[in-house]
């Protein structure tokens, strides 16, 4: 991956007098909370300036007061050489700002020149009737000046994630934008995706529009951003060209504590542990085809691969909660019937799904049930539930995870996605599953809370428990990983053992199978 | 009465959690009080029984209906369920069957709906509105067909069978009234909440409500769960089929529509929330008695049946209101002020010279509890005064800010609209 401040060069020169917006001693509290504490942001004309820091830093938050979703209670936003007091996001958006948020606010169902368009509409017949024909060509000029190969009649829900958030940037263009703020906006695509991303950022830079890009991956911000501010606990720590500050010196910023993001050396796993999930033959679906590996006693094998290479779609087939079409699974020599998750279960198997809103958690159930959700069955006393001990087990994993919750009582959805997921993961342990499919354990959570679930992972195959780690983050893989298999349209394309992987040989596997599909067609 | 720092956590923990389940009961007494006041005779032992008597069949259905909603679901055939069954079992005792069988077919007719729903909700993955739907016109259909299109009369009192009455209600010999049915709707509702709050199946009933996907991937099995739920519903109105029986003696073919609906507002005026995975035995049971009120108080007050229905309405749609106002009041982020601050820790002293005050007491010393006593009123009203002054000055100070930021924004959307900002075009450069 080509990356350094290179392609940014040519904004170096225009820094001064071209300020768009100064965010001056900005400070918020929320009960209990002082979420923003004298902040000061600057962005200038064309500028890429990336925002950091771990959840509940306080980045969010600034971002709401300046486009208006959370009202400040002291200081002052100049924007444009004038104060500005945005009273909503619509408010805002009408001023020239834009907002890019994590989940997409889309509708599905609508074409993707609808959904730009939404609102505002062309018509024709004085306004009565819709002018579909012009409101497409409206919407295939958009793209096409900002580079985007879409077609303006397709319907959203048919277009990738990438594409999809391509079409939100669009929309906001389409704005006459002067700052468009955009919050993880590369947590859910593919590494071409990322780079269409920024290639269509950098477009837009230059063509004058400030951005803010809040982000959790660091290794983005030298290929992207020309600044880079970093919050920690509400307040700014510091702002800095990025061509003069490391990625471990930003780490360091927003922790305050140094973490090492070091690959794995070599195997923990025993060289004769016995094999505990052997997969041969797994079909399922359009992503999973004649899949075969083997999961040792002890071991994390990470699964890499591209967005839609069947990774996925693979562990929701060995769990159970699609249907295959054909192959065996065997766990410690003895062939199981898997037909339902709740097979998987009985057999030993967990599941963290990589939507841990949408196939993790019952958000408006309480710490103590999402914890016991599967696990129920187990802490039955004749016919009624073993209150005490489901309460004596649940409290017993939120101090051993240390998942910060005021009560077992407590609601999922006032939990923050850190803790939300070591919920998720409490649910698998109660359950003490052998086996556990961990799809993008990290995802959205923050550097501290990422870092837990490492050691915890780590403690877990220690104790014999066997781990498949999905992710997309190839640090990620290569740090926890120790073995790596990667998964290219369906099939698994290669095999590393940690020592001899590397990000280019993932890379290189995980594209391999664009190419044999192309050389065959 | 408890010092002022526990008095301000606990009226707020009041109002996130506990509001929650005060306020149908509240509604309820402040209503039956309400006519008791203006209505004629309404504190009366016979209106007492009238209104446990209005409340049992729609409370077993009810009671039903809550499970089903609780997963997300919806059963539009509880009503008609519970006549057809009622009415097949009286068939059934026209043509010879014994009371006892009888009695129990009904429930199992009941039960036998339910199964269909689940199955099709369940196994075949139907919207629950579109099969309850069918299933409401099937069972008035198949009540109709059993019975040939004539009404079954149960039998009276003191006739062979009569004894059955009893159940719901037991006449002494003098000729009183005892609402035995209560007895019967509190152990039913007793089983309900264990079921929902104790059991496996209740925490699945929840869990399947809240995310149904989740539950599955956690390995519940969904379908089962999701199958009894709709069983649980059709017993229940099985059992509001006997009460029916009992209550009115005469059951009429094709019956029942409508009553499915009052179900559902009892439960909805109880907290369940039709989005699944909120809601509970009680406030249902509440919800019934609400309804109940209403259907004996408002012809106490010469005002006919028919005002029931609307009042009904009235209270649906200001139950559901209300809950959503205290929702969002309890996620709403309370701001924290200096004048917040300020009171904050002046009741902290308050509660210091408090625990003065009892040392003092328990060492006798009148005259040192005297005084303590005098400086907590002085405390006390010097916090009142201070603290609404504070707030009136915060007040107007964000009003003056909200002023000048109006202002401020005027002159900027004036200058704005003579630069026109844009992105699209090539920003004019010096």
């Amino acid at each position: 991956m080509a990356d350094g401040p290179g392609v940014v060069e040519d904004l170096g020169g225009m820094k001064v007098d071209r300020q768009i917006l100064s965010m001056r001693r900005i400070d918020k509290r929320f009960t209990g909370v002082h979420a923003l504490r004298q902040v000061d942001f600057d962005l200038d004309e064309g500028e890429i300036h990336a925002l950091v820091g771990e959840n509940g830093a306080g980045k969010s938050t600034l971002m709401k007061v300046f486009v208006g979703i959370t009202p400040k209670d002291s200081g002052e936003i100049h924007y444009l050489g004038h104060q500005f007091n945005p009273r909503d996001p619509k408010h805002a958006l009408e001023m020239g700002i834009g907002i890019i948020h994590q989940e997409l606010n889309m509708m599905d169902h609508l074409t993707v020149a609808q959904n730009i368009f939404i609102g505002r509409e062309s018509t024709k017949a004085g306004g009565i009737l819709l002018d579909k024909r012009e409101q497409a060509r409206r919407a295939e000029e958009l793209l096409r000046r900002l580079n985007m190969n879409i077609d303006p009649e397709e319907p959203l829900g048919r277009l990738t994630v990438g594409k999809q958030q391509m079409v939100e940037i669009a929309k906001a263009v389409s704005h006459s934008l002067r700052i468009l703020i955009l919050d993880e906006p590369t947590a859910a695509l593919t590494d071409a995706e990322i780079d269409e991303l920024f290639a269509i950022m950098r477009d837009l830079a230059a063509k004058g529009v400030g951005m803010i890009h809040i982000s959790h991956r660091l290794d983005e911000i030298h290929r992207i951003a020309d600044r880079v501010t970093v919050m920690r606990d509400g307040e700014r720590v510091d702002t800095k060209p990025t061509s003069e500050v490391t990625k471990q010196q930003i780490i360091n910023m927003m922790v305050g504590r140094v973490i090492y993001e070091q690959p794995k050396s070599k195997s923990n796993v025993a060289a004769g542990a016995p094999v505990v999930l052997r997969v041969s033959r797994l079909n399922a679906g359009k992503l999973v085809r004649d899949v075969s590996f083997d999961l040792r006693e002890g071991e994390i094998l990470g699964m890499a691969g591209l967005m839609g290479s069947g990774r996925t779609e693979t562990a929701r087939a060995i769990f159970g909660a699609d249907e295959v079409q054909g192959g065996a699974i065997e766990i410690r020599g003895r062939r199981v019937a898997i037909s339902s998750p709740e097979d998987a279960v009985a057999n030993g198997i967990g599941y963290l799904s990589e939507d841990r809103k949408r196939f993790g958690l019952a958000v408006n159930l309480s710490v103590k049930d999402n914890m016991a959700m599967a696990t129920y069955d187990r802490f039955e006393r004749g016919l009624f539930i073993h209150a005490k001990k489901v309460g004596q087990v649940s409290d017993d994993y939120v101090h051993k995870l240390n998942i910060r919750t005021p009560s077992l009582e407590q609601l999922l959805r006032n939990l923050s996605g850190g803790n939300q997921q070591k919920v998720v993961i409490a649910k698998w342990l109660i359950r003490n599953c052998e086996i556990l499919i961990f799809d993008e354990p990290t995802r959205g959570i923050d550097v501290g809370a990422k870092s837990e679930i490492y050691t915890l992972m780590n403690e877990l195959t220690k104790e014999g428990k066997s781990i498949i780690m999905i992710s997309s983050e190839l640090p990620e893989i290569l740090r926890m990983s120790d073995r790596i298999i990667v998964m290219c349209e369906g099939r698994l394309t290669g095999e590393l053992p940690i020592e001899k992987a590397s990000q280019e040989a993932i890379m290189g596997y995980a594209t391999m199978g664009h190419q044999a599909v192309l050389s065959r067609s | 009465m408890a010092n002022d720092t526990q008095e301000i956590g606990s009226m707020q923990r009041f109002l996130e959690r506990g509001l929650k389940w005060v306020l149908a009961p509240a509604a309820l007494v402040i209503l039956y009080v309400f006519f008791g006041i203006f209505g004629r005779n309404y504190f009366s032992y016979p209106t007492l029984v009238n209104i446990i008597d209005a409340a049992y069949y729609i409370g077993f259905i009810s009671m039903g209906v809550t499970f089903v909603i609780i997963t997300g679901g919806i059963d539009l055939s509880v009503g008609t369920v519970m006549m057809a069954s009622a009415i097949i079992g009286g068939t059934a005792l026209k043509h010879g069957f014994p009371m006892v069988p009888s009695l129990l077919l009904i429930i199992v007719v009941g039960g036998a709906f339910g199964l269909f729903n689940g199955i099709f909700v369940s196994r075949l993955k139907m919207p629950p509105f579109i099969v309850t739907l069918g299933t409401m016109m099937i069972s008035m259909g198949v009540g109709s067909i059993v019975s040939n299109v004539s009404s079954a009369t149960f039998p009276i009192r003191h006739t062979p069978g009569g004894w059955f009455k009893s159940i719901f209600l037991y006449l002494t010999p003098a000729g009183v009234g005892v609402p035995t049915g209560a007895i019967l709707l509190i152990l039913v509702a007793v089983i309900c909440h264990i079921t929902l709050s104790n059991t496996k199946m209740g925490r699945y009933t929840y869990a399947i409500g809240s995310n149904m996907e989740a539950a599955r991937l956690s390995g519940v099995d969904v379908r089962k769960w999701q199958m009894l739920v709709y069983v649980i519903a059709g017993l229940t109105a099985g059992i509001g089929g006997i009460s029916y029986a009992a209550i009115y003696t005469t059951v009429l073919p094709a019956q029942g529509q409508g009553f499915e609906l009052y179900a559902i507002a009892a439960a909805v005026i109880g907290g369940t929330s039709l989005a699944g995975g909120v809601g509970t035995i009680w406030g249902t049971i509440i919800g019934v008695f609400i309804m109940s009120v209403l259907a004996t108080g408002l012809p106490s007050m010469n005002l006919e049946a028919h005002y029931q229905t609307f009042f009904t309405g009235v209270i649906v749609i200001g139950a559901v209101l209300l809950d959503m106002y205290r929702n969002r009041k309890a996620a709403e982020v309370r701001i924290e002020t200096p004048a917040d601050a300020y009171r904050a820790s002046m009741a902290k002293n308050i509660a210091a010279l408090r625990q003065e005050l009892s040392s003092r007491a328990a060492a006798r010393d009148a005259q040192g509890a005297a005084e303590a006593r005098k400086r907590i009123a002085a405390a006390r009203m010097e916090m009142r005064s201070t603290f609404a002054k504070m707030k009136k000055e915060e007040k107007a100070e964000q009003s003056r800010i909200r002023a000048e930021e109006r202002a401020a924004e005027h002159k900027f959307a004036e200058a704005l609209g003579r630069k026109e900002p844009s992105g699209q075009k090539e920003p004019e450069r010096p």
